[in-house]
This record gives structure tokens, sequence and C-alpha cells, in this order.
């Protein structure tokens, strides 16, 4: 098939607007899928996806397509993600692309994410395919919809497709503009063979397996390639593309140029791929790298600790298994009084830190703690220097401490009229400063705020969509570290500081966190064989203290003598339970006063 | 090899089943009958010539051995008496429900031999027996109590059971008083446990039941204060006595020596292996019938099984462990030791008043 043959696209969108959901119907109208393989949602594969009903990662799949002209497509698929934290994901994936398709929920409107990732498709010249979807809903709005993609993203409206995914409207309309809009991948195909690394996987039985976007040459199983980063050469042992459902991967021949594709070498290891290197061939390299991608910056950090000390290797592990696939996660050994030896780790945003925790839990079978996450702080000390600060127990002593800068986000927040003044009130809350209103129509507001990133992490987004009844939303770029009144809280557990537990906060909220993060782990911490005190301290000052009594009675009456060994079992069982809690001294803390700690705010 | 010297002997039938318990036994007569009486005694034919039984202590227990009829007590009496060398008996204890022991009953098993009745009279509230599901009354219980001291039982323990659902802290402080006038030689009290696959538990599950550690708590501290006051010595967790009236079975039992259990679901402890028969009348019978082991289970006790069991079992006790078998948990002992569950007493290690309250989490340290 020649290239103009093949068609690169993302579906892109904010979050919920129904791009995985468009994606089943594309995949059964292209027949790519039977009606009785597939359910709903079939490209969030990942449990932890399926559960939330959200993408976390973009999802290649490759189609063919018999188009009105006649004439088969090879349509190339990514279904992507529509959270801010996984933002990423898109931009990896529109680098793979010549087009995108733009849902918009007939409903919504467009929304916070419909701007940034319109705008991170401009910047790499995409051809946007405009698709409103969800007409079918009662409240859809085509009007305002239309009015808004002119108005706010400068598309003509009469671009858009009308569609719905869910009712399996306008998807042939979809599917004629994609071949007839988006341009054919230019690459050429006589060069010397480079692709793109714009993803990667692990998979158990063939190793590293690498997604690739070729754009010049081609490749095929037994070709000799190297990474050009490293310049480790490899034998091809197999290239092919991607299916929706078992087997994913199926072998071709070859991957010819502007396809896209995976490519199974010899790499055994997460630290010999590198998503955004090159692919080129060993002894016809290419000259010059593709462009690749610009560094991702984690931006909030927290420690990730194995409950059992020994597992600390297997951890290890997990973490490089977990970083091919998701480029975005950054790690590096520490180690914790209370906690023993970790990982300090970086993340995009708090949802991505959840999944990453998760996805140790479940994918990695990791019984794992983690730490209370923490931004970056710049922290000056009175002899002039600057020291950078992602972790609460790094804090150097306030005595030489000169000032602490917070880092800071410009904060986009779209939003219905009638609520503006709730959402100041958070803004207020938060320490936020408005910046800026601007109306988007007779409706609609954006307002532009800078706010520290410290103080949106946890919930600020959850807050917009209770106040806004799920109509705001919210886009942040980072902006400049700004000089705060900050202290480390501590929680003492029984006497001991828990690092884990420790928090860079603003002065004036210590005493309350201190208190909330006291009463909420009186709650979670279960009752121990001696009473066990709760303290929060700022500066080695008690702030706050809480009990948790002693437990009082645990003992079972035991009727006659048969039954010890089920009677030992039980004990024993209890015995094993205790190991999946963290030992802090003489105290065994579970897991979940980890995470709770967390929701606290 | 020495003699066995203790024999358990479960009798698997009820009158009917309590919505709490989890033994395994059956209500209805369809397999209370000869056959099954037959397949006990030949099982017990069977241990005897693999290794001799002249038992010191015998218990039949159940189940309620006192629900099979008078001529098929007498009967099984009798095959015992003919099977097994009775010199070395000091204790024979039968297990009986209020609501099943009539004055011939009662005389049958004294004449046969029996020393101790274990009542289970749960309790003298009739609110709190009809929640427990029990057939008797507590006027039953009381005229049974006649029955039994009138039959010449001067061992008689009487098994009560608190924090049943409903049960309120005066009622149960009432139950002791009771059993207190009536003054048994022995007094077991049972804090109720949910047990899995029973109707309790799911009751629990549900919601319909609670579970109250403070007033389980304080009813525990209760019963530990009154009967002491009363004159009887908390020999193990949930058994007091009278000086020399503790039930001498089951300390053997809990010291972990080893004992024969025979009938469905009874278990024994010999020859370093744990064996458990099959849970089911009819199998029972038809294995012993066919020649086969009634055997449904076995675990192998190496030394470190038996260490663990002797320490959190032996703890159980009054009379504690002594401190060097637990060399082993030497950091959990200090730290018992230090938050006041523990106690030293001559070379030995025992439960101090709030280590009995918490005394599954002490056993629970020296499981690892
Ligand atoms: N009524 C209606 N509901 C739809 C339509 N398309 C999607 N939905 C629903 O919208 C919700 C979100 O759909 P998804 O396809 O998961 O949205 P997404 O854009 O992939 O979401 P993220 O991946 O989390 O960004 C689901 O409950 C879908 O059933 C549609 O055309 N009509
Ligand atoms: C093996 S039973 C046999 C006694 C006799 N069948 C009876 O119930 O009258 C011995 C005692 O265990 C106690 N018991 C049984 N199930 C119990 C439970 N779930 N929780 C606490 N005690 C229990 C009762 O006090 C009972 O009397
Ligand atoms: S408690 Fe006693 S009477 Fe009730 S079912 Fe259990 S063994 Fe039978
Ligand atoms: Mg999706």
């Amino acid at each position: 098939m020649s290239n103009d043959r093949i068609r690169n696209f993302c579906i892109i969108a904010h979050i919920d607007h129904g791009k995985t959901t468009l994606s089943d119907r594309l995949l059964e109208f292209t027949g790519t899928v039977e009606k009785r393989e597939s359910q709903e949602q079939l490209l969030d594969a990942m449990d932890l996806e399926r559960e939330r009903g959200i993408t976390i990662k973009s999802h290649p799949v490759a189609m063919t397509y018999k188009a009105q002209d006649g004439l088969e497509y090879q349509l190339n698929l990514m279904d992507t993600p529509g959270h801010v934290d996984f933002a990423y994901e898109v931009s990896r994936s529109l680098a793979a692309c010549e087009g995108a398709i733009l849902v918009v929920d007939a409903a919504q409107g467009v929304e916070a994410q419909t701007v940034a990732n319109v705008h991170l498709a401009m910047k790499q010249e995409l051809t946007l395919v405009p698709v409103i979807n969800k007409i079918d809903l009662p409240n859809s709005d085509l009007p305002s919809v239309r009015r808004q993609l002119e108005e706010i993203l400068a598309i003509p409206a009469e671009e858009a497709v009308l569609a719905s995914a869910k009712a399996g409207i306008g998807i042939t309309d979809i599917l004629e503009a994609v071949v007839k809009r988006i341009p054919p991948p230019k690459g050429k195909a006589e060069d010397r063979m480079r692709a793109l690394v714009f993803d990667s996987s692990f998979d158990t039985y063939r190793g590293v397996v690498v997604y690739v976007r070729v754009v010049d040459g081609s490749i095929k199983a037994g070709d000799v390639v190297k990474m050009m980063n490293t310049n480790r050469p490899y034998e091809v042992k197999e290239v092919g593309i991607f299916r929706p459902t078992n087997p994913k991967f199926v072998a071709q021949r070859e991957l010819p140029a502007g396809s896209v594709g995976y490519v199974i070498a010899n790499m055994k290891t997460s630290a010999e791929v590198k998503v955004g290197d090159t692919l080129t061939s060993s002894r016809l390299p290419a000259t010059e790298p593709l462009p690749g991608f610009q560094e991702v910056q984690p931006m909030v950090f927290s420690g990730i600790y194995p409950i059992n000390t020994a597992d600390f290797e297997a951890l290890k592990v997990a973490m490089g298994k977990l970083q091919l696939n998701d480029a975005a996660f950054v790690f590096q050994a520490e180690s914790s009084v209370a906690l023993g030896f970790g990982f300090r780790c970086g993340f995009l945003g708090l949802l991505h830190m959840e999944i990453i925790q998760e996805r140790l839990r479940r994918e990695f079978d990791m019984d794992i703690i983690a730490t209370y996450p923490s931004v970056i702080y710049q922290v000056y000390k009175t002899n002039g220097e600057m020291v950078l600060v992602d972790n609460p127990e790094h804090l150097p002593d306030m005595s030489i401490v000169e000032e602490i800068r917070e880092p800071m986000v410009r904060c986009f927040l779209m939003l219905p009229n009638e609520a503006i003044s709730p959402i100041m009130q958070l803004i207020l809350e938060k320490r936020g400063v408005l910046k800026h209103t601007e109306s988007l129509d007779t409706r609609r507001v954006m307002l532009t705020i800078e706010i520290p990133l410290n103080e949106i992490l946890v919930d600020f987004v959850d807050k917009i969509k209770s106040i806004t009844r799920g109509y705001g939303s919210m886009d942040y770029e980072h902006a400049e570290h700004q000089a705060s009144k900050l202290v480390k809280l501590d929680i003492l557990v029984n006497g001991e500081p828990v690092d884990a537990f420790s928090s860079i906060v603003h002065r004036d909220k210590a005493e309350s966190r201190g208190r909330a993060l006291a009463a909420k782990l009186k709650e979670v911490i279960p009752t121990q064989l001696f009473t066990v005190p709760i303290q929060a301290a700022i500066g080695g000052k008690i702030v706050a203290r809480e009990t948790v009594s002693a437990q009082r009675k645990n003992v079972t009456a035991k009727c006659y003598g048969g039954d010890i060994s089920r009677k030992r079992k039980l004990l024993e069982k209890q015995k094993e339970g205790k190991k999946r809690m963290k030992a802090i001294g003489r105290v065994n803390i579970p897991q979940e006063a980890f995470i709770e700690v967390l929701k606290t705010n | 090899m020495p003699p066995i010297e203790h024999l358990y002997i479960h009798i698997p039938f009820c009158p009917k089943l309590c919505p709490y318990c989890c033994f395994y036994v059956e209500e209805g007569a369809k397999n209370k009958n000869r056959a099954f009486l037959d397949a006990l005694l030949l099982e017990l034919e069977k241990q005897n010539q693999i290794r001799e039984v002249i038992p010191r202590t015998i218990y039949m227990g159940g189940g309620t051995p006192t629900s099979l009829l008078a001529d098929q007590l007498a009967y099984l009496m009798e095959g015992l008496k003919t099977r097994l060398p009775l010199h070395q008996l000091e204790e024979w204890t039968v297990e009986a429900n209020p609501a099943t022991v009539r004055p011939e009953k009662a005389r049958l098993l004294k004449e046969a031999g029996v020393n101790r009745i274990s009542l289970g009279v749960q309790s003298w509230n009739d609110t709190t027996l009809k929640t427990l599901g029990r057939v008797h009354s507590s006027l039953q219980a009381r005229k049974t109590v006649e029955t039994l001291l009138g039959a010449g039982f001067a061992s008689l323990n009487i098994d009560l059971m608190f924090s049943v659902p409903g049960q309120t802290l005066e009622e149960w402080e009432a139950d002791l008083q009771t059993t207190l006038e009536i003054a048994p030689s022995h007094i077991s009290a049972y804090c109720l446990t949910y047990e899995e696959d029973t109707d309790f538990f799911l009751k629990l599950s549900k919601g319909h039941f609670k579970q109250d550690e403070a007033r389980d708590a304080r009813l525990f501290e209760l019963t530990m204060e009154q009967l002491e006051a009363g004159g009887y010595a908390q020999y193990e967790i949930s058994n007091h006595a009278r000086p020399g009236h503790e039930s001498r079975h089951n300390i053997a039992c809990w010291e972990g020596r080893e004992y024969l259990g025979l009938g469905p679901s009874a278990f024994s402890t010999l020859n370093g292996e744990r064996t458990q028969n099959v849970c089911d009348t009819a199998e029972y019978v038809r294995r012993l019938n066919a020649g086969m082991p009634p055997v449904h289970s076995r675990e192998s006790l190496d030394a470190s099984t038996l260490l663990k069991e002797k320490v959190a079992f032996g703890l159980r006790m009054a009379t504690g462990v002594e401190e060097e078998h637990l060399d082993n948990w030497h950091a959990e002992k200090i730290h018992l030791l230090e938050i006041g569950l523990l106690e030293r007493h001559d070379s030995r290690l025992r439960l101090t008043r709030r280590g009995k309250m918490l005394a599954d989490a002490v056993g629970e340290s020296f499981m690892g």
C-alpha cells in the first residue's frame, strides 16, 4: 500500500467528550472488530481505565477502510486521554500523525482541554476534523457549540461533522472526512530509515515493544537498527501493527514509510529505550535524528516504598517496566528513617501519581506505600545559596533559610457565568489571584488566575466540577516561582516523626491542616495493643494531638481442644495481614492511612 | 509407644441446630442409630490395635451426647467399657443439653462411671435463650441441674455465653449471679464468637447484629471479677473452677498433649500429626464398615508449629508457659512485658489481666 493510502490520526478532546466511544464505532464500522467482539470503551483495555471510565494511555490501532471512492485505506488511529495530567501522552501521539479528530461534546461545548489540545495539534500543524458528538443528548446545544468552535477555536463551524458515537450516527461521514481531509504521510520511502519512538511497553514473552512512526525508509524483521541516542545496534525480530483485541500485535512483512506500528528487537530493559529517540538503520544511519519531544518536567513528587523492605529490588524492576509504558514517570532511589529504602518519584500531576501507584499495585502486585506529595520548592539560604527541595525531609533548618519560593501555575478556568462568585471564593481560599476575565459567549467566561501549584494538587478540579455541576473546566501552565510563608508540618506517631506524612504548607494553613491530619490518622490507624499518640508539629511545636486508644479486647473463646489447628491458622492469618501494614516503630499503619492522608485537606 | 491417655468422642446430634454454632452436628435421627454407635466402637478398636488407649480422661462432646436415646446411650457406654481399661480413669465428662436430660439418663451415665457433666445452660434469661435459638427454658435448665445433682454428679460445669445480641450488662450480671448461687464446681463463660457459615455470622455481615469491642471488654471484665469473687479461679481464658475441679481433659489438649478423637469431625493429635475425621456421619460409618480410615485431613506438626501452639495456647492458661519457650521471640517478649500484657511468675510467663483481654493479639505475636 503506497503512502497516499495511509492516514495517521489521533482523536483528541476534553475529558469524557466521547473519544473512546467514538473509537469503538470506528473499529466497528471498518470491520476491525466484529460487533460480537466489541464491548464498550474497547480501547480502554486496562482495568484501571475501565473502572474509572477514563483513558490513561494513548492506544494506537490499525484499521482498514474501504472508502466511498472505492479504494482501501489503512487508517492508523490513536485514542488519547483527555485529562490534563496526560497531555504529554497526547502530544506524543500527535507527533506520529498528520491529523486529528477533534471531538466536542454537544451539551458541554468547548472546554479547557479542548482548547489546550487544539493548541497542541496546531503547533504540530495537524489537520483537524472537528466532530460535534453526543447530538443524541436532549440537552445538546448545536448553535452554541458551533459558535464556540468559531469564536474560541477559530474553526469554521461548517467543517464540523455531527455525530453520536453512542448511537452510531455520522460515523461514515467521519471516516470519509478523515480520508478526504487529512493528508497522507509525506515520508520518503527511498531515504535512509528514520522512525520516531513515540511509546513502548513491556511484554512478558517478547521483552520491550517499541512503538514507532516510520518517517523515512522502511523496517522489516532481520534489519539491524540502532537508537540514535545510545548507538547500540539491535537485530529486528518482528515488526507489525496494532490490533484492538488479543492478539494485540500482528506481525507484518514490513513497516513502510509513513506507517505507524511496533518493532521488537533484542531490547531487554527499560534503560535501552527512550521515548522521543530516533530508530535508524545501523548500516546506513541517518545523519539527523528526528526532532523528538520536549522533555517533560515532573511537577509532583512523592516517595514510594515497599511495605516489606525485601521487595526493594522487585519494586525497582517493576518501576522500570512501568516507565517503559509511561515516559513521563521518573524515579530515583532514596531512603527514609521511618520507611527504609524506596524511591523518590516524579509525576505530571496527582491523577498520574495515583495511576502509577495503582498500576504498581495491580499489574506488578507490589505492596507499597506512598508519601505525601510535594512540589519543587526553591529554598534560598542566608548564605545566598539556592537549593531545590522536592521532599520536605530535605528542607534545611529554618534558621538558615532566607526565603522559600513555591511554584505557581497560570490556570485557565472556563465557567458558566453564575459560577463566578463561588469559584472566586474557592480561588481565594487556595491563595490564588485573579489576573484576567474574558467572556467566551453570553453564558460563559474564562478566568485566568495565578495560584500556587501546591494548592491545586489535591482537590481543586473536583471542587470546580462540583461547584459548576460539571460545566466548569480547567487547564494550566507553569508560571514563575513566588516567595511565600511556608513551613514544614510534621506528624509524629507514637512520638516518632513519620516522614511519609510530612508536608510543606503555608503557615496560615499549617495548624488547621495539622489538626485535620491528626484526626484523619486517628480514624484510619487501627487500635494497637497500647495507646498511640498522634501529634502534628510545626518546627518542633506541637499544634495538634489525637490519641488512638489501645485495643481493649481481642480474644476469642475456644470451646474445646479440637479446633487448635483452625485457631492457630486464624492467628497466622492475622499475622500475615499485619505484614501488609507498615510497621513504624511498634505501630502498624495500613496502606490505607497513606492514601487517606492524601485526601485530607 | 506409651498408651493414649486422653480420649474425645464426638456425638454429632442435637435436638435443634443453634444459629451460632459451627460444630459438625445434625438435627434429626437419620444417622442416630446402632450403625453409628458400632462405627464409633469400631474406630476405637482399630486405634487400640495401632496404639493402646488407657484413658485418664474421656470427654464425650458434640453435639449433644445426651440426645442419644437412653438405650443407645447405654449401648455406647457398655461398648466403651468393654473395650477400654478404666483403671487409670480420673475424669469422664459428658456434655449435656438441659432439654435432653431426664433422671433416667442421668442415672445411667452416673452408673456407667461418668463423673463430670458439662451442661449447656448458656443463659438463665429466657429472652437470651430465645435469641440463641435454644430449645430449653431457664426453668428446664434449673430442673436439669437438680436432676444432675440428685443423681450424684459432684463435678458439674455450666456453659454460659455473653455478648449475645440484645443482652444487657445487667442481664449478664444476673446470669453470673444465678450461676454463682447454684454454685457448680466449674463455669465456662464464652464470649459469643461469630463463626463463619453460621446464621449469626450472616446477620452480623448484614448489619442486623453489631459487634462492640468496648461492650465485650466490659462484659469480659465483669465475668472475671465476679467469678473470682465467687471463689472460682480463671484457669483458662473462658474457664473458671473451684480448686481441684479444673477440666483435666481440656487442660491436656491445651497443653498440647496427645489425644485421640473418635467420631465424625473429631480431631486427634497423635504421633506428631493432627488429623480430622470426615464431617459427614453417613460417610464416617461407610468408611469404617468398608475398612477404610475415617480421616479426612492430616497436618503434620513440626517442632516449630508445636512450639507456636504451645506458646499461644499455653498462655491462655493461668499457669502460662516456661519462659524458655519464648526464646525465639525475644523482641516480642520484651515488648509484651513492657506494655504490660505479659508478666513473669517464677520461671514462667503468663498473661496479665489486660493480657487476657488481648490474648489473641498476644498469641499472634508468636506466629511469625
Ligand atoms: N449520549 C451519548 N453519550 C456518549 C456519546 N459518546 C460517548 N458518550 C458517553 O460519554 C462518556 C464518556 O465517553 P468516553 O468515550 O469514555 O469519553 P473519552 O473522551 O474517551 O474520555 P477520556 O478518555 O476519559 O478523556 C461515556 O459514558 C459514554 O457512554 C454519545 O454520542 N452520546
Ligand atoms: C460444643 S458445645 C456443646 C454443648 C451442647 N451441645 C450445648 O450447646 O448445650 C460447647 C459450648 O460451646 C459454646 N459455644 C458454641 N458455639 C459458640 C459460639 N459460636 N460462640 C461462643 N460459644 C459457643 C456453648 O456455650 C456450648 O455450650
Ligand atoms: S451449641 Fe450445642 S446444641 Fe447447639 S448446635 Fe451447637 S452443639 Fe448443638
Ligand atoms: Mg477515553
